[in-house]
Parts: C-alpha cells; sequence; structure tokens
C-alpha cells in the first residue's frame, strides 16, 4: 500500500464510525433513549480523527519516488468522484427538507453550515474511496 | 477498457536484462513499483514518454516492449 492508499483508507474507516455513530445519535436523539450529544460528540470526534491519524502517522518520503503519471491520472479520477459526490449530496440535501417536512415547513438555520460541512464530508469520503478503488484495494497491483 | 488490449513484454525483457527487478526499473524509469507492476499486469496502459523510457532501458524498440491487439 502507498501513502495515497493508506491515507484513503484511513480516512474511509474513520468516517464510516462516525457516520455509523452520528446516525445512532440521531436515532437516540429522536427515540429519546440516552445521551445523544456524548454519541454525537464521538461521531465528530472518530470522523475528525481520520485528517489527524495521516498527519502524523503518514508521513511523505522525501528519498523515494513517491508518485507518478498512474498515481496523477487517479488522483485526477479521484478529484472528479468527489466533485460529484458533493454535487449529488448538495442537490439531495437541498430538495430532503421539501419531500419529508413539505412545502411550507420551515429549517433551522443550522440546515446551512450542516449541508457545508456534510458536503466536505462527503468529498472526502467519496474521494479515498474511489483512490482504494482504482488501485484495487492494495491487491495486486496496489502491494508493496 | 484500453489497458486490456496492450500487451507487453516488460516481465521476459527484465529477466533477459540481468533478472532486473521491478524496483530497479521503476527506479530507472522514475515511477513507482507498483506502476510497473500494473504496467506488467496490463492493468495499467502507460503515456508514450514513459514506453520510450522503458524502451529505453532496455535498449529495444517501443513495437518490442508493446504490442497492440486490437479486439
Amino acid at each position: 500500500m502507498n501513502r495515497s492508499q493508506k491515507i484513503s483508507l484511513t480516512l474511509v474507516i474513520t468516517f464510516s464510525l462516525g457516520l455509523f455513530l452520528g446516525i445512532t445519535a440521531i436515532v437516540m436523539r429522536r427515540s429519546g433513549v440516552g445521551v445523544w450529544k456524548i454519541a454525537l460528540a464521538f461521531a465528530v470526534a472518530i470522523a475528525g480523527s481520520g485528517g489527524i491519524i495521516s498527519l502524523v502517522f503518514f508521513r511523505k518520503d522525501k528519498d523515494a519516488i513517491t508518485h507518478d503519471e498512474r498515481d496523477e491520472q487517479i488522483w485526477k479520477n479521484a478529484h472528479l468522484a468527489g466533485f460529484g459526490a458533493v454535487y449529488l449530496y448538495v442537490i439531495l440535501m437541498s430538495f430532503l427538507p421539501i419531500g419529508i417536512l413539505g412545502e411550507e415547513a420551515s429549517i433551522p438555520v443550522t440546515w446551512c453550515p450542516g449541508l457545508l460541512i456534510g458536503a466536505g464530508f462527503s468529498q472526502v469520503f467519496a474521494q479515498s474511496l474511489a483512490i482504494l478503488i482504482q488501485y484495487g484495494w492494495g491487491g495486486k497491483d496496489g502491494g508493496k | 477498457m484500453a489497458g486490456n488490449e496492450l500487451r507487453n513484454q516488460i516481465r521476459r525483457l527484465r529477466f533477459d536484462n540481468g533478472e532486473m527487478t521491478q524496483q530497479q526499473l521503476a527506479d530507472r524509469v522514475g515511477v513507482t513499483r507498483q506502476t510497473i507492476i500494473a504496467i506488467e499486469g496490463g492493468k495499467y496502459a502507460p503515456s508514450l514518454p514513459l514506453a520510450f523510457r522503458i524502451a529505453r532501458v532496455f535498449n529495444v524498440t517501443i513495437e518490442q516492449v508493446f504490442h497492440y491487439e486490437a479486439g
């Protein structure tokens, strides 16, 4: 596994765990069971830890050839996948309140920054997933 | 995919040239070993400049390294 594969795998795992805990927190809040704020704080902390882990543990090797034209092609495609994911996410999150609450309902103003943060997470998640898929999940041509 | 139509003789050429390792070839053409593995396996079609650099390492023409199979 190269550096970008390791970073992508870390981000996919931490974001997936964060998403799972976030959904759990929402379910807890709706059903009034447990301390949902703690679950939500854990979800944000776990989702955010991916970036910190990547910065601390997966540093660049200054001497070796770290990337080439194939990596650049993979990153380019991954950026496109990330952009597509954000586009779909924004469309979904813009129309979802209408679909669920109806046209006459109102939503809190915190929806907008929440949408922005979610867009960032979905971009990084889709990009990391696209990198892993293109490298073949660290398989035959991804091994070190 | 285009990568599946491009066959290559890199593995054979490496062994004919003193059992050159994938890492040695990667270092000489300026790419990562992963990319050499992907090219050898037909999973990645290299750019023309990279294909020329690989051919130059083995002192052969580009057609002796890569050939396109129209399917």
